[in-house]
């Protein structure tokens, strides 16, 4: 095992690398519109992806079977194949051939199974020539490099640094004319592949009913590996197999698309059993058949088939869309959020398989929860639930860290911490170690370059109750409010406005003192043990009041109250009470939506000349949690004096996500300069959002970068516009 | 020459090609940069072709047989003008590493994606196909069919053992700063001649 990684420092060196940034960037910004425009002819998208998923699914249900067929298959075919339970035995079996053989030179097509298991240095070192024939992978092979993408492996480097390269490697000046430069490689690289004895490729899918592989590549370097060396050897990962030749339909419609925004590669290519190659012998050309051995590799992937949960990787087909269009990939690139081989958050739950939970523990928590990949992924993984399983794991295992547990302690005190809270509102500015500015609630974090955290409010919502909440005669419904720590602490008046808006529909609102934190803060890290008696503590305080909903304004509140039942599963009597619980918790914009409706009041509000211009953000777990997008637009739209303008991609993260934008503020901060940016072209002058946490983001951007905009919650514009 | 599937006609479903198809298949070929000449009669392609040799100076072909190539009577109109052509195995592959121009025939065009498919167990087939800077690929222009999982379903029908390759537009990068650049390790040209009318002997 390598030296710990020292994470913040190799995020501070990557936001310094401008040609990184510049590429990531500008890829970040093209790439939606260019799978858009792939995905153009296909007619349900939602329907593929779920065929993808269903396949893959049925295909890791049965993976020993499929094995077993597979092997059998390409066996009478005239394959061997060699299972290899590690990457030890992989290195061994090709090193044993090429001892076998007489192999001095290789040619490879792209395999990151042979990256996962350091298969080129072992070569090398036993004096074998080995090549990278596809374009990146031999230039970060030249450069020493681990891939920084899955699918653009040199995507962190710029013409110059590769002619550097190339100059070197071929002793002679290169020009850094990319053509120019891709003409080398050719030539190059030609010579080896004529010359080359053995030929190794990796395998996009493998078939079972025939024991056939399929390759996809754009360059030709597949074809050219596959059919000139005289023996090929196949490196496939169970993950791979897939039962007949038309499950591949799925597979080669999105990989494309979602890879490089084509509706095809190149070159696709169906490989069963060894096929005819030319050898030249005394002179002349002769045909023999080529030597072919496939390599089944597991190196923690049947774990990860006879887990429940973790099976759900075999749906990934290393397309890399997830990375694409993550926010934190595209500030960083896949060296620094990536393990051993794989990239981005795909690449932290593929490490804890292939290389264990310590090296998933030095990165994953670069993942910034936004669920953005979620709406990509052709095999509809939920990369961030799975990263947020192994986190509940990795605490199971090796516990919280000292300072943690003690602080969960101090919140699941609610006297206690609300106490902390209002001396840190007299204070402000009290903890300054690490350990609570990540692990208590932000807002406790102080202030940072580029965007004003907010501070404590010096009245919190729970003492400003008696001036807002009413006797309501005859109400229509009884309902409670979990205002959640934000509300109470942080915008009281935003809780206040919801209150006003319940009340304004005839509603009488219960608050009841007893509820305290929601326990997200606690819950995100994986600590059971503390949720449980967050959890405890609210049912208890809900009951107490007897209502029939009970409303929340923050998404995360509100699928962490739902969440309950889950902490209670050996619990029946709590589980039930959770249930009780959870059923009645409603999100505020959809509860309010729902209630206009049915007085007629969701109309769209005819247009006037003087209406305030409002643009409005979508939450993350708002939108790709709660499903909840239409709802608070048709509010803004029902308000006479509201015009809704929107920005571009109003869903992408603000970048808060809760404890992420103060332990990473650095890469906080520039994703908000992003939603500033699509914020100021709308020329809005009020922004709107339905979560707290953008709140806090967004209200500090708008604070530091454009005073003259104002930052509100649906509550407030609802409430605003109430006629007494 | 070996092939993965020796009767085509058989075991590729009556229905499943449809002519009308072509239009869209050619817009998805020629969004990739194939180039796409669509004549009625095998014979007609000679002239296209001599116009790519007089235009890029080719002097050497390799060439492997389809039906199509042999009604075109192209091999013997490039002999007839001075043009090189390998067409025996090991000819192909004696010379394939200095030929200009690699030709061959392909069993069917996937409209979904522009893709032509090619039975390419022969290896002097994967040659013709791979090595050459530019690739003369012959069709007929009815044997498309609407998608890719059409097309896995065609092939599911015959492929047992060897090797078929699907070929979209020239070989492609985009490794260095994500710039399109054409001809990497295949040919910087893929041509595809797709031809109407019926002959003898099956697909291409």
């Amino acid at each position: 095992m390598s030296k710990r990684r020292n994470l913040k420092k190799e995020v501070r060196e990557k936001l310094n690398d401008d040609v990184l940034r510049d590429a990531l960037g500008r890829f970040a910004e093209v790439y939606p519109a260019a799978r858009a425009k792939a995905l153009e002819n296909i007619e349900d998208l939602d329907a593929l992806r779920a065929s993808l998923r269903d396949m893959k699914r049925d295909a890791v249900g049965r993976i020993d079977e499929l094995a077993d067929t597979f092997e059998a298959e390409a066996t009478k075919r005239g394959v061997t194949v060699f299972r290899a339970k590690t990457g030890e035995d992989l290195k061994k079996y090709i090193l044993d051939l090429c001892r076998a053989r007489g192999v001095k030179g290789v040619v490879k097509s792209k395999s990151m199974a042979s990256e996962e298991v350091d298969l080129n240095p072992a070569l090398e070192e036993a004096g074998i020539g080995v090549t990278e024939t596809d374009l990146g992978e031999w230039i970060i092979s030249l450069a020493g490099h681990k891939p920084s993408h899955m699918v653009m492996p040199a995507i962190h480097l710029n013409r110059y640094q590769v002619s550097e390269y190339f100059s070197r490697e071929l002793d002679t000046s290169i020009e850094p004319d990319i053509a120019f430069m891709v003409q080398t490689a050719r030539v190059t690289l030609r010579e080896k592949f004529l010359r080359a004895d053995m030929g190794i490729t990796g395998a996009n899918f493998g078939i079972a009913e025939n024991g056939a592989v399929g390759l996809v590549t754009n360059e030709g370097n597949g074809r050219l590996v596959t059919s000139l060396p005289p023996i090929h050897v196949v490196i496939i990962g169970y993950e791979k197999l897939i039962p007949a030749l038309r499950d591949a339909a799925p597979i080669l419609r999105l990989l494309p698309r979602g890879a490089t925004a084509q509706l095809m590669t190149s070159y696709m290519s169906l490989i069963a059993g060894p096929t005819p190659v030319m050898v030249k012998r005394n002179g002349g050309w002769k045909e023999e058949h080529k030597e072919v051995h496939y390599i089944l590799l597991d190196n923690g992937r049947l774990a990860a088939a006879r887990d429940d949960t973790f099976r759900e990787i075999y749906q990934c087909v290393r397309c890399g869309s997830c990375l694409n269009v993550c926010p934190v990939y595209a500030l960083v690139g896949g060296h620094v959020y990536g393990g051993h081989t794989y990239a981005g958050g795909i690449g932290a739950i593929l490490t804890a398989f292939m290389s264990g939970m310590e090296a998933f523990e030095e990165f994953n928590e670069l993942c910034i929860g936004c669920r953005r990949c979620t709406t990509v992924c052709p095999g509809m993984i939920d990369i961030p639930g799975l990263i947020e399983e192994l986190r509940l794991r990795s605490v199971r295992e090796h516990g919280l860290p000292f300072l943690m547990d003690k602080i969960f302690d101090v919140m699941t005190n609610r006297r206690l911490f609300h106490g902390l809270l209002r001396a840190a509102s007299v204070a402000q500015k009290p903890f300054t170690s690490e350990g609570l500015v990540r692990h208590l609630p932000l807002f406790l974090a102080g202030m940072t370059k580029d965007r004003s955290l907010p501070s404590i409010a010096n009245v919190p919502l729970r003492d400003r109750l008696d001036n807002v909440i009413k006797k309501i005669d005859n109400p229509v419904q009884r309902v409670g409010f979990f205002s959640g720590c934000a509300m109470d602490f942080v915008f009281p008046e935003t809780g206040e406005n919801v209150i006003r808006v319940l009340q304004d529909l005839d509603m009488e609102v219960v608050y009841p003192d007893g509820q305290g934190c929601c326990g997200k803060p606690v819950s995100a890290t994986g600590d059971v043990d503390h949720t449980k008696k967050i959890a405890m503590n609210n049912i208890e305080a809900f009951e107490a009041c007897g209502v029939d909903a009970i409303v929340c304004a923050c998404p995360t509140g509100v699928e962490q109250l739902r969440g309950y039942p889950r902490l209670f599963e050996a619990d029946g009597e709590w589980k039930k009470r959770a249930q009780r619980m959870a059923g009645r918790v409603e999100e505020f914009c959809s509860f309010v939506a729902r209630e206009y409706e049915k007085r007629g009041r969701l109309e769209k509000a005819p247009t006037r000349p003087d209406a305030v211009t409002v643009t409005y953000h979508d939450s993350c777990h708002l939108k790709r949690v709660l499903g909840i997008s239409e709802e608070p637009r048709k509010l803004i739209e029902s308000v006479a004096g509201c015009k809704l303008v929107e920005m571009k991609d109003a869903d992408a993260c603000c970048g808060m996500s809760g404890a992420f934008g103060v332990r990473h503020s650095n890469l906080s901060i520039p994703i908000l300069k992003r939603k500033m940016k699509h914020i100021e072209e709308t020329g809005a002058e009020i922004v709107a959002c339905a979560c707290s946490g953008c709140m806090v983001q967004l209200r500090g951007g708008i604070d530091r970068l454009t005073p003259d905009k104002k930052m509100k919650h649906i509550a407030d514009i609802l409430a605003e516009h109430i006629s007494n | 020459m070996k092939r993965s599937c020796d009767n085509r006609q058989g075991t590729i479903p009556p229905g499943v090609f449809d002519s009308r198809l072509y239009e869209e298949f050619e817009l998805r070929a020629k969004a990739v940069s194939a180039e796409l000449f669509r004549i009625r009669r095998p014979d007609e392609a000679v002239s296209i072709i001599l116009d790519i040799v007089n235009e890029t100076g080719a002097g050497s072909f390799a060439s492997v047989p389809c039906p199509l190539i042999e009604a075109s009577g192209i091999v013997e109109a490039l002999k007839g003008n001075g043009v090189a052509v390998y067409t025996e195995q090991a000819d192909i592959a004696e010379h394939i590493g200095t030929v200009d121009i690699g030709m061959s025939g392909v069993e069917f065009g996937i409209a979904e994606c522009g893709s032509v498919c090619q039975d390419a167990l022969a290896v002097e087939t994967r040659l013709v196909s791979s090595l050459p800077p530019l690739h003369i690929v012959f069709m007929r222009s009815g044997n498309i069919v609407p998608g890719i999982e059409d097309a896995l379903e065609i092939i599911s029908g015959f492929f047992t053992e060897g090797y078929v390759s699907w070929i979209t537009g020239p070989s492609r990068t985009a490794d260095i700063e994500r710039v399109l650049t054409i001809g990497v390790h295949g040919p910087s040209r893929f041509i595809i001649i797709a031809v109407d009318e019926e002959t003898d002997g099956g697909a291409a």
